[in-house]
This record gives structure tokens, sequence and C-alpha cells, in this order.
């Protein structure tokens, strides 16, 4: 599916629509008002202002689309997480539960959101929109399908992985933004450990990134797929993608690696002092990350949406990804969660020796010719 | 000298596979025996229901019919859930019978086990909220069940009962007993004496009855209750013969036997109506101090069995601070 074309058509559509009522104006005022109108008209469906107005279309587009597949993702985790726990998960709402994670929606939209009165207003405020409006722009960045991603007139973002990641680092800020405004031990611990934490699984997550793009030879993650035609990189840079996957949880902050928010230390960590619909944004967000996580994985490892052309390369694309959420789910039910000098241990003194080595793999490979 | 150093006590080594893999690996093996399976561990509880077993301790039933209202459930109880309730039955007349209050009981199902009669029993039925604390406590009515199935019935067995009003003493049952079990006691002041049967001894063989002139002995059926008897012991010094403990007795236990020689003279020099004592045939008593609340004279106690026995029951009534 071209989403390019799919979202020129409907803003056409739009504008259209706009415009017939704009030009009705322009034809019943009579006068100079009436020809403002007319050229208002006309300055709507001009190339340039159209092509603005189709990329905002994408990305409305895109976001829905990955907001589905996160709605899905969380159904998935809770069905798994039963499965794995021996017990059945959401079953009343919806086929099979479905809709059970609207209904919580719903239930959070109904309950009373309170500041706390020590708390310092602006940051409080602002925290959840960074890290909210971060989450859900990484999700932007990720193209589907070869052609279902952001593109100019077909042309994809040049850049996008460095631009994703740049995005992904964004959060762990507003978490200890967040941490500090709401005046609480435990959410300003929360957030002393996010930043902590980000130290340690950073500068490996990075690394293995790294090597993929040397390997690729592009920024772009439709390149990066593209180059991926005849072999995964997860088989070359086996060591890289067990690294990518061990950072990408701890930057998602997902069990094991959830420091920040420790139900059984912090009470909620960071989001402790946020009520109603803000901590389901929270909820919901984190979820987000972990679509946008999983689908960078696939992205990047695991052949994108290649493969064989039964169905569709979109679904090819999205079932690697789940496939990758499949194994955080495993991970969430079995392991638990490890203490602040461990991930640092890990992160320092196992993974980036690992990454280290896996990006100098990537360089002889190329060197050598093979990619 | 590095080790010295840290006073730490060195944490124990976990590998890879022990932290990691072991884990991973046996919520996958749960994964699939659950997927196997098709089903969960768990019940989706308003559609389906467990199936309990019989022995569940739920909801009381009480059969009116069975129930003697000795009240030893209400007494038992450890968290003081259950009371009587006065109530007047068109069948049975006026009775009291036990309620309960599920806001506090336990479950432990004790009024259950020392119910003489087994007219209580324990459902598994578990629903049982309420809106409301008082619609916790459930009246005796509500709990009326008088066909009641036992599903594990106490240990019966048949002991003679003495009937004092009947007896006239003849030792008839004392002779024919196989294992001499029977003592002919005196009963203090009355003159009369009266068969002493030694349950622990007794081998139910029912000769006693047969032999009795008078049919003063009956084999009744009696249930073996886990918990300890206690019995009534009579200080005959203190008894006014008013007959509270006779009319508060479920079991029929207590006799009202006149003392002959402590009639009074009259003004007109009749005499008058001999004063009273109260007997007790301990063969059908199951316990419950009734007759030891009844009594606003002091004059009974309730002494655990075991210890009567020690102190030798016919030793009371030689006292004749005793028993009997």
């Amino acid at each position: 599916m071209d989403l390019w074309s799919v979202s020129y058509d409907l803003t056409n559509l739009l504008v259209d629509i706009v415009n017939f009522f704009i030009y009705g104006l322009g034809w019943l005022i009579p006068g100079s008002i009436g020809e403002a109108f007319d050229s208002l008209g006309d300055w709507l469906a001009s190339p340039g202002v159209m092509r603005i107005f189709t990329i905002l279309m994408e990305i409305i587009l895109l976001i829905v689309v990955a907001l589905l597949n996160v709605v899905t993702l969380i159904w998935i985790e809770r069905k798994l997480l039963a499965r794995f726990w021996d017990f059945r998960g959401p079953f009343y709402v919806g086929p099979l539960g479905y809709f059970q994670n609207f209904a919580d929606g719903l239930k959070f939209f109904l309950k009373q959101i309170i500041t706390p009165i020590k708390a310092d207003k602006f940051s409080y405020f602002i925290a959840p929109v960074i890290f909210i409006g971060s989450s859900i722009l990484i999700l932007g960045t990720i193209p589907i399908g070869p052609e279902f991603g952001i593109t100019d007139e077909g042309t994809p973002v040049p850049g996008s992985v460095i631009l994703a990641f740049a995005i992904f680092a964004v959060a762990p800020f507003s978490i200890l933004v967040a941490g500090w405004a709401e005046n609480n031990k435990f959410t300003l611990i929360g957030g002393m450990r996010s930043a902590a934490q980000m130290m340690s699984y950073e500068i490996p997550l990075l690394l293995s990134v790294a090597s993929v793009i040397v390997l690729a030879g592009s920024f772009s993650f439709v390149d990066v797929v593209e180059a991926q035609a005849d072999m995964w990189y997860a088989v070359p840079l086996f060591i890289g993608f067990l690294v990518f996957l061990v950072c990408i949880v701890a930057e998602v902050e997902r069990i094991p690696f959830d420091l920040p928010e420790a139900e059984a230390e912090l009470v909620e960590g960071w989001t402790t002092e946020y009520s109603g619909m803000r901590f389901g944004f929270f909820m919901m967000t984190e979820y987000v990350r972990g679509y946008a996580g999983c689908a960078i994985a696939a992205a990047l490892f695991l052949g994108g949406w290649n493969g064989p052309a039964i169905i569709p390369d979109e679904f090819w694309f999205l079932i690697k990804a789940y496939m990758v959420f499949v194994i955080f789910v495993w991970i969430r039910a079995s392991l638990p969660r490890i203490r602040t000098d461990q991930i640092l241990d890990l992160g320092w003194k196992r993974l980036l020796p690992l990454a280290m080595l896996n990006l100098v793999i990537a360089v002889v490979l190329k060197t050598l010719g093979v990619f | 000298m590095a080790d010295k150093i840290c006073d730490r006590p060195r944490r124990e080594k976990v590998s890879f596979t022990g932290m990691v893999l072991k884990p991973m690996l046996t919520t996958l093996t749960q994964f699939v025996r659950c997927s196997l399976r098709g089903r969960p561990n768990t019940i989706l509880y308003p559609r389906e229901r467990q199936v309990l077993p019989p022995r569940y301790r739920g909801k009381h039933l009480l059969s009116f019919t069975k129930c003697i209202g000795c009240g030893q459930c209400v007494d038992i109880c450890p968290n003081d859930c259950m009371w009587m309730k006065k109530i007047v039955d068109p069948e049975l007349g006026k009775i009291e019978r036990p309620g309960v209050d599920y806001a506090r009981c336990l479950f432990c199902g004790f009024c259950v086990e020392i119910c003489p009669t087994d007219a209580l029993i324990m459902t598994s039925e578990y629903e049982l909220s309420s809106y409301d604390r008082e619609g916790m406590a459930f009246e005796p009515e509500s709990l009326r069940k008088d066909d009641i199935v036992v599903h594990e019935p106490k240990q019966s067995i048949k002991v003679p009962a003495v009937d004092f009003d009947k007896c006239t003493g003849k030792e008839q049952c004392a002779k024919v007993c196989p294992v001499q079990c029977i003592r002919m006691v005196d009963v203090d002041k009355t003159g009369k004496r009266m068969p002493v049967i030694d349950l622990t001894i007794c081998t139910q063989c029912g000769k006693c009855a047969e032999v009795c002139p008078e049919k003063a002995i009956e084999m009744r059926e009696k249930l073996v209750v886990m918990f300890e008897r206690p019995l009534p012991v009579l200080e005959l010094e203190k008894c006014t013969g008013c007959g509270a403990c006779f009319r508060a007795c479920p079991s029929q236990v207590i006799y009202m036997a006149e003392m002959p020689g402590t009639e009074k003279t009259l003004a007109g020099g009749k005499k008058g109506k001999p004063k009273k004592r109260a007997v007790f045939a301990l063969e059908k008593c199951v316990g419950c101090s009734r007759c030891a609340n009844a009594c606003r004279f002091d004059a009974l106690s309730m002494v655990p069995e075991s210890k009567l026995t020690s102190a030798g029951k016919g030793d009371a009534g030689k006292k004749g601070a005793g028993k009997k």
C-alpha cells in the first residue's frame, strides 16, 4: 500500500470538501471579500500546501495504525502472560477480551486527576507531555512497509534510524523531570534510577545499531531493510542482535529492567503521583515504546518487511515485530527485576565489550566486502 | 588481602543459566502445558463453579426435629458467632435453636463436631455475602432443613438409659450385667437406689434393659462426640429442689425426687409436701451445662468427665456433695 498516494487522495478529498464551502462563500459574497475567499481556496489547493497537508495526513495514518498495533500488543501481552502464569487473562469484554484495554482506558477517564500541592506545577504538567509526545513521535519514524512510511512524494525520510534513537533517548529526561517535579521520595528515586539506567544501556544499544548502519551503509530504515533482502542482519551480527534485544528492553523500561517504576520498592516509581488518565497515558505510552522497540528490532535485524510474497509486506513486518514482542513478554514472565548496580555491571562490563566486538565483526565483514 | 577489606558477605554467584535460562525454560514449559491442556488452571467463577468436596465447610443446615436445643454449638463457638433464638414453632412448640452470624464465623466446624444429635451440618454453599451486616446473621429459620443428609455421621453407641421415676432399685440389672458395669448407688436422702452404669466398660449388650421388671432401662442411641463432656455435680446442701435444672435439661437427664422426712409441719398439724432434690441419670447427659446455668443457687457445677471418673463417681455420692 502506498501511504503517500492514499494520504494524498484523502487530503485532496478533504481540501475539496473545504473548498466547496470556501468557493461557495466567495460566490455568495460579492466584492473584494468574495475574491479573498476565492484566493484562499486557490491557496489551499496549491501544490506546496497540499504537500504539507499530505505529510500531516501520512503521520496521522501511520500513528493510528501503530496505535492499533499497540492496543493489540497490550492484549497479546495480557493473554500471553496469563498463559505463562497459568491463568486466563482478559476474558469478558469483546471477543477473547480484546476490548478490555478500551474498558480500562474508559475507567481511567472516569478517575479524578489530582495534582499534589507540593508539586512543581509546570514541570509536573510538562513531563508527561514530553514523555508521551516523544514516544508517539517515534512511531512516525518507523515505516511499516516499503511504501507505508513517512515519505515526501515517495522519498523516504533520510536518517530516520538516527532520528528514532534520538527521540527514544528523550524520555529518560522527562522521567527525571517528572520524578523531581512530583516532590516525592519514591518518584525522585525513580527518576534518578532512570538516569542511571540510561547511562548503562544507551551506549551498547547505539553501538549495536552502529554495526547495522555500517553494514547497510545508510541511516534510513528503508535502505537498511532493503539491504537485508538476502540475509537478515541477525545472522552475521548475532551478538549485536542479543545486545540490542537486552538494551531495547532496558530502553522501553520493561521487566526485568523496569527500575524507575519498581512496584515492589517504589510504589509506582516516577508515576506514583500521577492519577487518572495521565497515568493511563503513561501505561499506554510504555506499550507505545514497546511497540516501537519491537518494530525497530524487526527492521534493523530481522529483515523488516522482506519475506515471501504470500502476504503483503506490511504484515511480514508486523509479524516479526509481534514475534519480538512475544520474546519481551516471555522475558517479563520469567525474570526478576535486577538491581541498579547490576544493570550498571551488565551494561558496562558485559554488553559494552560485546557491542564493541560486534562492531568489529561488522567492520571486518564490510571491509572484506561480504556485504 | 583484597577479600578481607570488604566485610560484606560474598554473594553466591548465579550463573547466566541459572539466572536467565532456567526461569525462561520454566515459564515456557508452563506455557506449553497450559496451551496443550487448552484450559488454564483458573475457574471462571460466575460461569463455572468448582465441584466442592462433600466435607467442604460452608453454610450450616439445621434439622429442627433432630436438634434438642442444648446450645453446645453456641458455647463452643470460638468466635462467639452463634446465638440461641427462642422460637414458637407450630409443630415443635417453644424451642430454642441456634442462628449463625457469618460475618464472624470462621467455619471451624466445632459446632457440627460437638452436636450430640447430628442436627447441624455444613454444606458446600459458600455464597453468603450480603449488602449489610445484619444480612450476614442468619436466623435459625433460614438454616432450617429437617431432612438433612449427614455425610459423615458420628459413631453411635447404644447406652442403657435409666428412668429414675420408674426405677425401684431391685438390682436385677446389676445382677445380669455380664461385665459388671452396673453399680447400685444410694441416692442420698431419698432412700432409693439406682443403677449407675460405667460406660467405659459397658458392652451395649442390652441385657439390663431386657431384665428390668419396670422397663426403667431402655437402650438409647447416643452419638460419640470428640470433645470431652463436662458432667454436672450437685452440692446437695445448696439444692432447694426448685426444678430449674429439670426444666432446662434438653435430654431428660434430671429427675426430681422427693426426700422423705423433710416435710414441714403445717399450721393444722398436717404434713406438707416433702422437699425435692435433683437426681441425674448421667448416661443420657450430653454435657451441655444448661442445668448449671439454670441453677440460681450455685448448687451445680460442671466437671470434666475425666476428672469425675478419676475421683470416682461413687465417691461423690458418698460424700454427699456429689452427683447423682
